[in-house]
């Protein structure tokens, strides 16, 4: 057997996606009393599941509790079927485990959500640092260059649609208390960083369909546009706005097209 | 070679507070390079500020150096970059292997100690070394199985790997003492054949005796028969900058310095003995 083929025999049974081939692990491993050769792979099976279920807590502590030691375990064992590393950063390993749970029978129906803002305040933890800009950045555009201005993001800032709101039950279990019950329905969410603090909030559906419009390249034109059913348009486009810069969403204003 | 930093220690997410906000320090820091790796935030803020006034050594878990899939171009060109950066005083990883396919296991799985696995690991190390523009230190890994087609030692093994490749060595002691408890062999047999100019750093840290095997945990103080194999290290290899892991159920940072102090001590004791 070559280095290539014992490799990939060794790597399939510990990370069980080629299980079986008994005979071939015991030729190609020696035991030495008290272990024998199959035990001594396993030795290596245990503590790849095990370390991945740690790096996966690590991001989902509250999601984890709730499903419990063993329920939590057997959703990672199941997921890394799905979604085997890819990354060097082991760190990464459960970046779509949120969005899996949602195939998951028998769980509590927003403990995907919970999980994916779990998740996002993680990633959000870490981002890279960027300054950010204050509305100044805005002000110092010529009057006429104002409404095809466009928005650079920070790149801290997360925006999640959700099928509950789970900041209820996030804070519930932050603060180690009782569970609330699911509350149903579509919620956006952002997440971000100032400084080294990460925070999350709820946006209504015109605050969450001007972020989006600003996202993905629209002007400071297609943003107030998506305020048009408000009662006073100008004014609730103009306070959302401030507030993106006001938290520090905002990396940059400029006036050309990403 | 590379210079002597002293006794250091990892540095943690847990002992963040102490060493950002109270200024604690070690001799010297490691951290593990994909921790590292295009982040911002606390941890790029604490690895910038111990760097600002301590030498720092970035160590590595996952370039796979042994593995037969092709090499993480992506990886390494992140590595160069945070190097770049931060300036270590040197980048280590291990000799061992945790891909296939690209499926990254997350562990350090040995090698088998054959002409092939030497010619592969010797090739990639001058890859490596060339993508990263530095000599790199491998570090020999705790193991709990042996192959039925290994031909040489581990320490031949490294030792070779060294030489052809012209790298340097990160000897774990506590590695060694793992794996001789797990496979027979004599830890002083393992240190007396490593070259002494390889050696460019020492690894400390704690195991747990499972009763079938030792375990390599990192979760416990150095214990005595590592400090005894260190002392024989230290006697060997002379003076070695050496480096405490604790990865779990980690105490507060006094009693990580705690340990680098006690390596410390053992060092000079050890280096003022009157030459036999």
């Amino acid at each position: 057997m070559n280095l290539s083929e014992l490799q990939g025999l060794l790597h399939g049974r510990i990370t069980g996606s080629v299980p079986g081939r008994d005979d071939e692990l015991r030729e190609q491993v020696l035991p030495r009393p008290p272990l024998d050769s199959l035990e001594r792979v396993e030795i290596y099976a245990r503590m790849y599941l095990f370390r991945l279920v740690d790096a996966v807590a690590e991001d989902v502590p509250h999601t984890a509790r709730i499903l419990g030691h063993d329920g939590f375990v057997e959703a990672v064992r199941d997921y890394l079927r799905e979604h085997p590393s890819r990354s060097p950063d082991i760190g990464q390993v459960g970046q779509h485990f949120g969005a899996w749970l949602r195939s998951r029978e028998g769980i509590r129906s927003d403990l995907p959500d919970l999980a994916m803002l779990e998740r996002a305040r993680s990633e959000v933890r870490t981002a890279a640092d960027a300054p950010a800009a204050g509305a100044e950045a805005l002000q110092s555009l010529p009057p006429e260059g104002l409404p095809g201005a466009r928005f650079l993001f920070c790149p801290s800032l997360r925006i999640l649609r959700l099928q509950h709101d789970v900041r209820a039950l996030w804070d519930a279990l932050e603060a180690e208390g009782e569970a609330p019950p699911p509350a149903p329905g579509p919620t956006t969410v952002v997440v971000w960083r100032q400084e080294l603090k990460v925070f999350h909030t709820g946006l209504s559906e015109a605050e969450a369909a001007a972020l989006m419009v600003a996202r993905e390249d629209g002007s400071l034109e297609d943003v107030c546009a998506t305020f048009a059913h408000e009662p006073e348009p100008a004014r609730a486009a103009f306070k959302t706005v401030l507030s993106w810069f006001a938290d520090g969403w905002v990396a940059a204003v400029t006036s050309q097209r990403a | 070679m590379v210079p002597f930093l002293g006794h250091g220690i990892g540095l943690r997410t847990k002992h963040f507070p102490e060493v950002l906000e109270a200024g604690r320090r070690a001799d010297w820091f490691e951290v593990i390079t994909e921790n590292f790796l295009n982040v911002g935030g606390r941890p790029r803020a604490v690895l910038e500020a111990v760097r600002a006034d301590r030498p720092v050594v970035l160590h590595g878990v996952s370039l796979s150096i042994g593995s037969v899939d092709p090499l993480n171009e992506e990886y390494l060109r992140d590595v160069r970059a945070l190097a770049d950066a931060v300036e270590p005083a040197w980048v280590s990883d291990h000799l061992c292997w945790g891909t296939f396919g690209r499926h990254n296991a997350h562990d350090l799985l040995p090698m088998p100690f054959t002409e092939e696995s030497l010619a592969h690991v010797v090739s990639r190390v001058a890859e490596v070394q060339e993508r990263l523009g530095r000599r790199i230190l491998l570090e020999n890994v705790s193991s709990y199985l042996t192959f039925a087609v290994s031909a040489i030692s581990e320490w031949d093994f490294l030792s070779e790997v060294a030489r052809r490749a012209d790298c340097l060595l990160l000897l774990d002691v506590n590695n060694v003492y793992v794996s001789a408890t797990n496979h027979g062999f004599d830890a002083g047999e393992y240190l007396r054949g490593i070259p002494v100019n390889r050696v460019a750093q020492f690894h400390l840290a704690g195991h747990q005796d499972l009763g079938t095997h030792l375990l390599d945990t990192h979760d416990a103080p150095v214990p005595d028969p590592v400090w005894s194999l260190y002392r024989d290290a230290v006697r060997r290899f002379g003076r070695v900058s050496s480096l405490v892991e604790w990865d779990d159920h980690i105490p507060p940072l006094d009693e990580v310095l705690a340990q680098a102090e006690r390596a410390r001590a053992f060092e000079k004791s050890v280096l003022e003995e009157a030459p036999a």
